[in-house]
């Protein structure tokens, strides 16, 4: 629940019920609470931080950490970074409290309870959070409950107590909270994206939004970040570019590469079609790119004579890259052998390029599969076949009448029980495969779906795969 | 005729002139290998592979004949099969000594798509053979196909097959591929005395062939489902030559 400034004017506070509130203003509005569209609007506005340094967390549900250790001298300063930050919140309409101090813990408590703006000197926090109440410290509301009735209301009161007394009555948690805050425990922030290290960005004095500039900057923001990458050995997997608008939003591209790469040419040949596509609105004002998946890579020769052997990252590994990037990482695949007799299960599909699991051992080539499988077998009409296990003497399928010359089988095989619930599984699951050849020798992989039995629900007859 | 023979060369060699050699795969066979110019396949260009009435749906056949002609060559590099449905099954390539391990798949969502998917892994370093299932090739399309295979000398085999439910489109009156064949599967002899399927065999017409004859022939995997599947030179074996036509005509006009 909460109030609007003008309605906390007219007296009105958050947890006041509603006919109170009404009493008090009775041409109040009321909103219902969205929980999920506050969240969304705080992820929202995590990524827009991600402008100012690459670690931000959402402290949900209406705050968050920024935590800027090393970025600030790009402003010249911890406060002409907090008043760049200021006047960006403030043009885009949010109502804040900023805070800057060495702990994450103190710097809520600041921004909470604290005078707006506050930052604090280094290790000079403990001085700056002792007028404040002890809710400051994130507690959870019995251990506040306590504290305020034994009479403590200033934080300075809580540090003054001894320790070992202080995590008796009011919890262990009180204490670390204590602890994080004067930064004498560590404090694990969950970073919305993983801090990368590898990161690197450009900003602009004016907003550019012309197609050409974007494939430009995107050009120079990945030369800039493989310049880093070659310098210490390294290579990346995953490069994500985000575009920061002049409206606040970040629009973020990703592509992934098959091996790990810092070839600055090509990852940006494989960004620009996508680049193509970002909506520039009233101008980019900042554009920053990160590398993840970074591990280190050899350099490599090139060959004098290439032709002889070529290697995988010359030819392979791009092509793969260009095309999962184009397609879709999904629509590029190797099969890969499954340790399963069923045959829709036998196949998975594996990266195009990598270290192979060889797990699972590898298809059989002496019993006869199809070249062809059809992911849903096709149904056999007319079928004539003697009881109860020879194959079928004729079939149509897709209106064509087969007669078969050759047949072997049957193969049966049953289904995964294990995979099943155990009310479901029953013997009649089991498919009886032949191979059956036509008189012009068109050669099929039929199955006959469960046995013979019931003379009133004869089993049916289905085409799964081609043998050509 | 000595003329008629020096004229030829003479082609023959204005023709090759132009492109750099990428050799030639031989079928191993004496009497198919004759009618291919180079005694085989010629490599560094592109080939059709069509299949006739329901296969040009499915499409079973051409692919398998394509796994199998085209075994050797994903020997020495990686091979590239594009699709438009993911119906082709790794086991059954595993079978025909194909190995699935050196085949990349790409589903394309489209005709254009595939074309120029094929175009661009054809213009690849380390890549040997490259598959792709459309439905025609333009002149247009052809030839950029043919300038990609140019480029390393891969070879392209382009399986023709319809979407599923449509009407056939009308062929493109001319094409730039080196052979064009026709393939379907044959009745399979299993060794006398034996029950059940022999190896597969597939009645095989080259339709079209640039600086070489056409012919059909049927022919057999031998080693189709064994462990020596991947391991020989020649996968096809041929087992019976049903028709010359060029020298059906030239014995018919020698004898008048």
């Amino acid at each position: 629940m909460a109030v609007s400034s003008d309605a906390a004017c007219l007296g009105l506070h958050p947890g006041q019920k509603a006919t109170d509130a009404m009493a008090l203003v009775p041409e109040l509005t009321t909103a219902d609470a969205e929980p999920e569209a506050d969240a969304q609007a705080l992820a929202g506005l995590v990524d827009w931080c991600v402008r100012f340094s690459p670690a931000v967390a959402a402290d949900a549900p209406d705050g968050l950490f920024l935590d800027i250790s090393g970025v600030s001298h790009l402003w010249g300063g911890e406060a002409e970074l907090m008043a760049d930050f200021r006047d960006r919140l403030a043009s885009n309409g949010l109502a804040f409290h900023l805070a800057l101090a060495d702990t994450p813990g103190a710097a809520w408590a600041l921004a909470h309870f604290g005078r707006d703006g506050t930052i604090a000197p280094p290790g000079g926090q403990a001085e700056l959070l002792k007028p404040l109440p002890p809710a400051a410290l994130r507690l959870d509301p019995e251990a506040a409950a306590q504290i305020a009735r034994l009479g403590l209301r200033r934080l300075g009161q809580l540090i003054d107590l001894p320790r070992a007394p202080l995590g008796r009555r009011f919890g262990q948690a009180t204490l670390e909270r204590l602890d994080q805050a004067l930064g004498r425990a560590t404090e694990a922030l969950r970073f919305r994206r993983p801090p990368t290290p590898w990161t690197a960005r450009l900003a602009f004095l004016e907003p550019i939004s012309a197609p050409e500039d974007m494939a430009r900057v995107t050009t120079d923001v990945t030369a800039r970040l493989c310049a880093r990458l070659e310098a210490e050995n390294q290579g990346a997997r995953r490069f994500e570019i985000a575009f920061h608008r002049a409206d606040g939003k970040a629009l973020p591209i990703a592509v992934g590469l098959a091996l790990p790469g810092r070839d600055a040419r090509r990852i940006a040949r494989l960004l620009h079609p996508k680049v193509e596509t970002v909506d520039p609105g009233f101008g980019i004002e900042c554009v920053t790119i990160c590398a993840y998946a970074v591990e280190p890579v050899s350099g490599r020769q090139i060959h004098i004579e290439a032709g002889l052997a070529p290697a995988v990252e010359d030819g392979l590994a791009p092509l793969i890259d260009r095309l999962a990037n184009r397609l879709g990482p999904e629509r590029v695949w190797r099969a890969a052998p499954v340790d399963s007799h069923v045959p829709e299960r036998a196949v998975s599909r594996a990266a195009a390029l990598g270290a192979a699991a060889a797990e699972a051992r590898p298809w059989d080539p002496e019993t006869p599969r199809p070249v062809r499988l059809f992911r849903q077998p096709e149904p056999l009409e007319a079928v004539t076949a003697l009881l109860p296990d020879d194959p079928p003497r004729q079939f149509r399928w897709r209106g064509r009448t087969h007669v078969v010359r050759r047949a072997e089988g049957p193969e049966r095989i049953g289904e995964e029980w294990w995979r099943r619930e155990i009310g479901e599984v029953s013997v009649a699951h089991v498919r009886d495969y032949y191979r059956v050849e036509d008189a012009e020798g068109g050669r099929f992989w039929v199955f006959r779906a469960g046995p013979y039995g019931d003379p009133a629900a004869p089993p049916k007859w289905w085409l799964h795969g081609l043998f050509g | 005729m000595s003329d008629f023979r020096a004229i030829r060369a003479k082609i023959a060699a204005m023709e090759s002139a132009e492109r750099a050699h990428a050799g030639v795969l031989a079928f191993g066979c004496a009497a198919m290998d004759a009618r291919l110019p180079g005694c085989g396949l010629p490599l560094g260009r592109w080939h059709e592979i069509t299949g006739a009435g329901l296969e040009a749906e499915v499409s079973a056949a051409p692919a398998a004949f394509a796994a199998l002609m085209a075994a050797p060559l994903a020997q020495r590099g990686e091979a590239v099969w594009v699709l438009r449905r993911d119906d082709l099954w790794a086991p059954g390539l595993a079978g025909l000594g194909f190995r699935p391990e050196k085949l990349i798949q790409v589903c394309a969502r489209d005709e254009a798509e595939a074309l120029a998917v094929m175009e661009d892994a054809l213009a690849t370093v380390g890549v040997s053979a490259v598959f792709g299932e459309v439905e025609a090739v333009d002149l247009t399309a052809g030839r950029r196909l043919q300038l990609a295979c140019e480029k390393r000398g891969s070879t392209g085999f382009v399986i023709k097959r319809r979407p599923y439910g449509g009407t056939a489109r009308k062929a493109a009156a001319g094409s730039v591929a080196a052979t064009r064949w026709r393939v379907a599967s044959a009745p399979s002899e299993p060794p006398a005395g034996e029950f059940g399927l022999g190896a597969p065999r597939f009645r095989v017409d080259l339709e079209r062939c640039r600086g070489g004859r056409s012919g059909t022939w049927i022919l057999q995997a031998d080693q189709a489902y064994s462990w020596e599947a991947g391991d020989v030179a020649h996968p096809l074996r041929l087992v019976a030559d049903l028709g010359d036509h060029e020298l059906a005509a030239e014995k018919f006009a020698a004898a008048a």
